[in-house]
């Protein structure tokens, strides 16, 4: 089989690194005869927002990307992509891999013809980068415009007292520089530093609550996937899997590096207050609470999450200080379930 | 079918539908299904609307495009552009190659008002190449000058050329492309000036003064010139200063501009529902051209991308430069070379999605890079055979003024045009000094 | 020929309505701009609004721009031509590019469209508002200008094609 394949990245992102590495894994582990992966940059074949159509009608056999890209088509596709102030990164692959994570990825593509490996997973994001005040409390975020990706995102920011601005990616630099917006997110710590935000912004506000880890992956078309020997299917979940791992080491790293580049440049880098912490933790729970049962598929994936999160976390409160992370008191389960199709 | 194959099938078909004078967005259009039929996979025309609605219709960038249209048909079609020439050339027009000057002076505002090539060339033509006969002026100068002075219009911002440019170039924003390209564009002005001056200096009669009984009062004219020319000035520099040092997005500033420039249309009494309409139909049927172009050639990137000719360019392109200075050598010469043939359009269209993978590559500075090409495709308009000013000025000019008089009065301003491209190679800071002090 | 009318007055009537709409995509721009700078609120919907306008603006327009004979072409060449040689080369271009080209876009519009309405797709930022009829509008240009090349076409076969007159330099 030969597939061509693209990614929602442009060569200018090092996000494509991740897609970049599993189709070389893929193509370096699988024999030649059964699987050549033919892999284009973001932009060469498609547009990023058109990957997902070129991939379920068939006109390519795989494309990598981020499912909140779809949640236009989906709901149900954002808490797949990310979580307001609930998963960090471990908390995704444990649920992936054991909680039954991966089989709600393949129920949601599924009902677009498409099979889904996820084989990437970043940890927290930057948060927010403002120009002229830092953000460390909930007072802070009154009557500021922020660019913020996501309806989600936008509703629990509203909540907050800020005021979302959708902003197109390109734009963002010469926004910030020109004084159009208060402040903006973006990506992960590496990620913001090749935009140049350092130059226009002079405050950072960590942790990035309104996208605590994400997740990326390849959507196969199903009758490309039924083709395939399962020895192929079997070699291009290890390559996942492994890719899974490694993209968490090597984005972790880069964004530390980040980090202090930014400290570097004079970025007065500040944290959230608990108290605010804990506030955007009470209205992210009331957030999802709403979208969710705004869409049973998506109130489904949520309840599954919730459910591991409270499944997982007496073992995890009792193996602290040695646990993988904090035990978020996330939102209801019983409410979240009473609407999950 | 190998990649270098299907590459030089589509190439041709392009050069063949060109030459049969089909519009250039159906012959890119047109090509790409070809294409993909002729390479055995016409599965991948889906691309074609995924392209087409991700890179055209669902593109915010571009919404600037129709608004500095708009912007500058409400100007010229309610005849403030041609008051404020008049008025300048009344205030150039005593010395010696003064009309000249005033042309190139115009040029550079009209230039910040549109972006469209057929706009400026067509008033400046209107408004200046009789006066100038008329006046005694070398024909070959005269239409020249208009020709070329005309041409800043895409090179100096506001400019759709470098609104498009930033489309295509991923971490380029419209803001950096526009204050990149301000010395440059000023620079190729003056360069302009310069030349005029000093043939008027070695062979006063190419470019005689205008005669005394012909000219009016200085008070009148300070008047004139005040009324006529302040207000469309202030709203350009406006519109740049809105965008470069302060409130807008490049976006929202093409909207301020439509609007402003359809109040100082109000306020100048000037405004008449037809006039208004027939402005919006002209924008109209431009914005389609100028976008339909970017359809087709969406279209025809993305199936040479898909069949594998992309590669294979580029390839070719490695093989022939190894260096950075090597590379943007060949890339300019390649780009002067499409211009004899192509708008700056399809040029950018087809060239850039090849060009800049390899230019961030090698490591060269892609503003640098961006702002380079962009000076060299003014030649695009200029050099034979279907250089676009050498036809609009045949349609424009008297005729005794021969094609042969056309061609050989921009060739001196193509020299300009290379001696422009080789100051920016060997001074970089000519492009990158203005964004670095806004931006950094 | 009625049909040759009856395609180019369709196409002058959306013209000539569509065209307007850049009046109103600028008007939403500044009123977000007014909206934001001066009593410091955004307008949520501003963006995707103004951004799908355009997209209707443009894409509706390009068989009205066809039957202006508003798109960009060379010809240095045909128009050194005799008049029939003209004509036919002129023809031969649409059979060969246009029309492919238009069919095409027709048919893989109409299947992006039907996919985006049966999905119920809409966008996902600030605010969410439908994304399928912009994709249909698509397919309805992907009509207009399909059956405006077949008026080009015809006017160039039974040599009524207005802009092939001995004494006019084509120029854009
Ligand atoms: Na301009
Ligand atoms: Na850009």
């Amino acid at each position: 089989e030969n597939w061509t394949m693209t990614t929602t990245w442009p060569s200018s992102l090092e996000l494509i690194e991740i897609d970049r590495h599993f189709v070389k894994l893929a193509n370096d582990m699988i024999p030649d005869d059964q699987l050549t992966i033919e892999f284009f940059d973001g932009g060469e074949l498609v547009p990023a927002g058109e990957v997902f159509g070129a991939v379920e009608s068939g006109t390519i056999q795989a494309g990598g990307d981020w499912p909140g890209y779809w949640a236009g088509r989906d709901s149900a596709f954002s808490p797949l992509a990310t979580t307001s102030s609930l998963f960090n990164a471990i908390d995704y692959v444990n649920w992936i891999k054991e909680w039954g994570g991966a089989e709600l990825y393949n129920e949601v593509y599924g009902k677009f013809g498409m099979v889904y490996l996820p084989y990437g997973v970043t940890n927290n994001e930057s948060g927010f980068r403002t120009v002229d005040k830092p953000i460390r409390t909930t007072e802070d975020l009154q009557g500021l415009q922020l660019r913020l990706s996501g309806y989600e995102q936008g509703k629990l920011l509203e909540k907050l007292g800020g005021s979302q601005v959708s902003m197109a990616g390109g734009e963002i630099y010469q926004a910030l520089e020109r004084g159009v917006i208060d402040g903006a997110e973006f990506s992960t710590p590496n990620v913001d530093y090749s935009g140049g935000f350092q130059q226009v912004t002079k405050y950072w506000s960590t942790p990035g609550w309104h996208q605590s880890a994400s997740v990326f992956g390849v959507m196969i078309k199903q009758e490309n996937w039924d083709a395939l020997s399962p020895e192929t299917q079997e070699m291009l979940k290890v390559a996942a899997d492994a890719n899974l791992l490694w993209s968490l080491s090597f984005t972790e790293k880069r964004a530390t590096e980040a980090y202090q580049k930014f400290k570097d440049d004079g970025i007065e880098i500040t944290r959230l207050d608990d108290a605010t912490l804990q506030n955007i933790q009470e209205q992210a729970n009331a957030t999802i609470e709403e979208v969710a049962c705004e869409n049973p598929l998506a109130a489904k994936v949520y309840a599954s999450m919730i459910s591991y999160l409270q499944d997982y976390a007496q073992w995890r409160d009792a193996s602290a200080p040695f646990n993988l992370g904090r035990t978020p008191a996330g939102p209801d389960l019983a409410a979240i379930e009473g609407c999950a199709g | 079918m190998s990649g270098e194959t299907i590459g030089l099938i589509m190439a041709g078909m392009l050069v063949v539908g060109l030459f049969m004078g089909h519009p250039l967005a159906f012959v890119l259009g047109g090509t790409a299904v070809l294409g993909a039929f002729i390479a055995g996979k016409p599965m991948v025309l889906g691309i074609v609307i995924n392209r087409i609605f991700g890179d055209v219709l669902d593109n915010y960038v571009l919404i600037a495009i129709p608004l500095f249209v708009l912007m500058a048909r409400f100007l010229s079609d309610s005849g403030v552009t041609d008051r404020m020439f008049e008025a300048l050339r009344h205030l150039m027009a005593r010395v010696t190659g003064g009309l000249g000057l005033a042309v190139v002076f115009i040029s550079i505002l009209l230039a910040a008002t549109t972006g469209i090539i057929g706009a400026s060339i067509t008033v400046m033509g209107m408004m200046a190449l009789r006066p100038m006969l008329q006046y005694g002026y070398d024909k070959r100068l005269a239409t020249g000058l208009i020709a070329a002075s005309g041409c800043l219009g895409i090179l100096i911002p506001p400019s759709i050329m470098l609104i498009l440019m930033s489309s295509y170039a991923p971490g380029l924003s419209v803001g950096q492309l526009f204050a990149g390209a301000m010395v440059p564009g000023i620079c190729l002005g003056l360069m302009y000036a310069i030349y005029i001056a000093a043939i008027a200096w070695l062979k006063p009669e190419w470019a005689p003064p205008v005669r005394e009984e012909e000219q009016i009062s200085r008070s009148a004219m300070w008047r004139m010139l005040i009324v006529e020319a302040v207000p469309p000035l202030v709203l350009i520099l406006g519109i740049l200063g809105s965008l470069l040092a302060g409130i807008a997005t490049a976006t929202e500033a093409s909207a301020i501009g439509a609007v402003l420039a359809l109040l100082i249309v109000i306020l100048r009494g000037r405004f008449e529902f037809s006039t208004f309409y027939s402005a919006l139909l002209e924008t109209g049927r431009t914005s389609a051209m100028i976008l339909f172009i970017v359809v087709g050639a969406t279209a025809f990137t993305g199936v040479f991308n898909i069949t594998g000719g992309l590669r294979a360019t580029q390839d070719l392109m490695r093989g022939l430069a190894d260096d950075p200075f090597t590379l943007t050598l060949l890339m300019l010469a390649v780009v002067f070379v499409l211009g004899m043939f192509l708008d700056w359009t399809g040029i950018v269209l087809l060239s850039f999605p090849i060009f800049l993978p390899l230019v961030n590559e090698m490591g060269v500075d892609p503003l640098w890079f961006v702002v380079l090409m962009a000076v060299v495709l003014q030649t695009s308009f200029l050099s034979p055979p279907f250089g676009y000013a050498l036809f609009y000025m045949r349609a424009i000019a008297p005729p005794d003024v021969a094609t042969g008089d056309i061609i050989r009065g921009v060739l001196p301003f193509i020299v300009l045009i290379i001696l422009m491209c080789i100051l920016i190679i060997a001074v970089p800071g000519l492009v990158t000094w203005l964004p670095a002090t806004l931006y950094n | 020929m009625p049909i040759i009318r009856v395609i180019d007055t369709v196409n002058e009537i959306v013209g000539r309505i569509v065209s307007v709409v850049a009046i109103i995509f600028a008007g939403i721009i500044i009123y977000d701009v007014f909206m934001r700078s001066a009593l410091g609120q955004p307008t949520r919907w501003a963006f995707d609004v103004t951004k799908q306008l355009y997209g209707f603006y443009f894409i509706l327009l390009g068989g009205y721009a066809l039957r202006h004979q508003a798109h960009v072409r060379v010809d240095l060449l045909t128009a050194r031509m005799t008049l029939p040689v003209r004509r036919w080369t002129e023809a031969a271009g649409y059979l060969i590019f246009f029309f492919p080209f238009a069919w095409i876009f027709t048919r893989e519009s109409w299947k992006f469209a039907m996919t985006s309405w049966n999905q119920g797709e809409v966008t996902y930022g600030a605010v969410s508002i439908p994304v399928y009829p912009l994709k249909m509008a698509m397919f309805v240009a992907a009509v207009l200008l399909l059956i405006q090349g077949i008026s080009e076409f015809l006017k160039l076969i039974l040599d009524r094609a207005p802009h092939i007159e001995p004494e006019i330099t084509h120029v854009r």
